[in-house]
């Protein structure tokens, strides 16, 4: 398509101005970690620090729990997406590949899963895991999040291995594969795509998740990043310069794993989501 | 045998949502209707959590908050996905930045604007008077009659990613003849946009609005972190006010009260989406 020279640069001032709006607040979060204190609380304010400070990251790094936190967060999120990856590939092969009674409630009651407040279910969740002595524990968060994970994951997953053609898996049945062989060594490494798009999905949410922390996590050996964050700034002076470095400290990893896959990820979750 | 063997697979995932989400909503249920020792009490947590004067706050906020935020979500997404879809050099750069602030943690979302936002230092009070814009620094986030407003600001900045990534991938989608025909009769970028683009993505639209209603109804990370309801109840919402009533009054009952209306609101909202977009046959969304 041709285009005219006014609608060229219409095109690039909207493309400027979205990246200029989507990036901006991340530049001036990396400006402030290294500024010192007295660069940031100055009028007007100061574009660039004279000198690159560290103190910030010091600051975070030594001399606060967020390093504890940081590695609570690892955990949690790591064996919460490996429950939801485990529980979702065998529940969205059986949606793939069996009919069943049943299957369609089935399905919309996962997909109802995914869609529920947790606001609702937060406070029940509470006196069950407490009855289980599970509040303040790695376990407890991973389960919980669990729940968040699962559903989106068991969608995307089954729209994956539906799109493997079904002769292939049906050849290594004719000669004497059982179906869990078919799927470990057929289905799965062919949707290798798919599973890191679920992966990636599954990490980050909980890697990003606030509230079910808040509620759950109330102990510094179970906290996670979101936590530590909200606690350096809801302190009556708030030290701006650290939580600029500390979320530095948990957004680099979550855009580095985007920024990675970032062609996967978007990839599955419209697959999953939009196509019709 | 078949059969059996398909819901075996199934079985797990089941098991895992029953326990963690259906079970809790059944005990909620039964919460609201009892005291705290556990005693039937009939409605009448119910009608004191309605005859709080908070909780009229709330709804009020609830909607105001939501309402707002997904016409600008919407507004705004479908432009920037009208926009990624144009041919232009660096396409694939600026669409991945783009969705930057959908991928960040909302917590650092939170923080990140609340320094920007800040009345003395912040850098956007100082844009706006270095500029004559205003004469006088914005209490963005103290003044009552702004800091909703500022946090719903907050709320597009973080969502109209997503909507952009969806409206897009539905462009993707519409067929090129479409485009085609519409030139031969002469049309414009804009009678495109109207006559073709919008008409195509419209149930992409119906969605994501769905979807954005039910994720507002939860979303509280950027106001609990910013603002805790405050000032003078101002950006209460009533996720905020079923956390306050568990584990600041830790009045449970109450809170389970106030979560079972609030379940039922969002479960209309949830009924219209699945009804409307997933089809049981291949389970997919719309």
């Amino acid at each position: 398509m041709k285009r005219s020279w006014a609608g060229g640069i219409a095109i690039f001032a909207s493309a400027a101005l979205l990246v200029f709006v989507a990036i901006f607040p991340f530049l001036w979060m990396a400006l402030s970690s290294v500024k010192t204190l007295r660069e940031l609380y100055t009028v007007p304010p100061i574009w660039f620090p004279e000198a690159l400070t560290f103190d910030n990251y010091a600051k975070v790094l030594f001399n606060s729990n967020i390093p504890r936190y940081f590695l609570n967060s690892t955990i949690i999120s790591v064996g919460s997406t490996a429950v939801a990856l485990a529980v979702a590939i065998f529940a969205s092969y059986g949606f793939a590949r069996f009919n069943f009674r049943g299957k369609a409630s089935a399905q919309a009651f996962i997909l109802v899963g995914q869609l529920l407040p947790t606001a609702a279910i937060i406070v029940p969740l509470f006196i069950i895991l407490r009855w289980f002595g599970l509040v303040n524990s790695y376990l407890g968060l991973i389960l919980v999040y669990t729940i968040i994970t699962l559903p989106l994951s068991v969608w995307m997953l089954t729209s994956y291995f539906r799109a493997i053609p079904f002769e292939l898996e049906e050849a290594a049945i004719i000669d004497g594969c059982s179906r869990l062989g078919v799927l470990f060594r057929i289905t799965l490494p062919l949707s290798l795509p798919g599973l890191v798009a679920v992966i990636v999905y599954a990490f980050v949410t909980t890697w990003n998740e606030f509230i079910f922390a808040l509620v759950f996590a109330q102990d510094f050996r179970v906290k996670t990043l979101p936590i530590g964050i909200a606690e350096f700034s809801t302190e009556f002076n708030t030290d701006w310069g650290a939580v600029m470095a500390a979320s530095m400290v948990m957004t680099v990893p979550v855009a580095l794993v985007f920024f990675g896959m970032q062609r996967l990820f978007v990839g599955g979750l419209t697959a999953g989501a939009v196509k019709g | 045998m078949q059969r059996a063997q398909g819901f075996l697979f199934i079985l797990p995932a089941i098991i895992v949502l029953a326990l963690l989400v259906l079970y809790p909503i059944a005990y909620t249920g039964l919460l609201s209707v009892t005291d705290e020792t556990g005693n039937y009490v009939g409605l009448a947590n119910y009608t004191a959590v309605v005859g709080a004067r908070m909780t009229a706050t709330a709804v009020r906020n609830t909607v105001y908050y939501v309402a707002v935020s997904i016409v600008f979500q919407v507004v705004l997404g479908t432009a920037a996905g009208i926009l990624l879809n144009q041919r232009f050099r660096g396409r694939a750069l600026v669409r991945a930045v783009a969705l930057l602030p959908w991928v960040v943690p909302g917590i650092v979302a939170a923080t990140t604007w609340a320094w920007m936002f800040h009345t003395e230092f912040g850098i956007i009070n100082y844009a706006l008077t270095s500029t004559g814009i205003v004469s006088s620094p914005v209490g963005w986030l103290t003044d009552r009659d702004i800091v909703m407003p500022a946090l719903i600001a907050i709320n597009v900045w973080k969502l109209f990613p997503f909507v952009a990534v969806m409206v897009l991938a539905a462009l993707q989608a519409v067929p090129n003849e479409l485009y085609e025909s519409a030139r031969i009769d002469g049309a414009n970028f804009w009678h495109e946009v109207r006559h073709v683009m919008l008409p195509q993505i419209r149930p992409v639209l119906v969605a994501i609005t769905l979807l954005l209603i039910i994720w507002g109804l939860n979303a509280i990370t950027i106001i609990y972190t910013i603002t805790r309801g405050g000032p003078a109840n101002r950006t209460l919402i009533t996720p905020i006010q079923i956390f306050r009533y568990a584990f600041e009054s830790f009045d449970f009952n109450g809170a389970a009260a106030l979560s079972v209306m609030f379940f039922l609101v969002a479960l209309v909202f949830v009924a219209i989406y699945i009804k409307l977009f997933a089809t049981e046959r291949d389970g997919r969304l719309t």
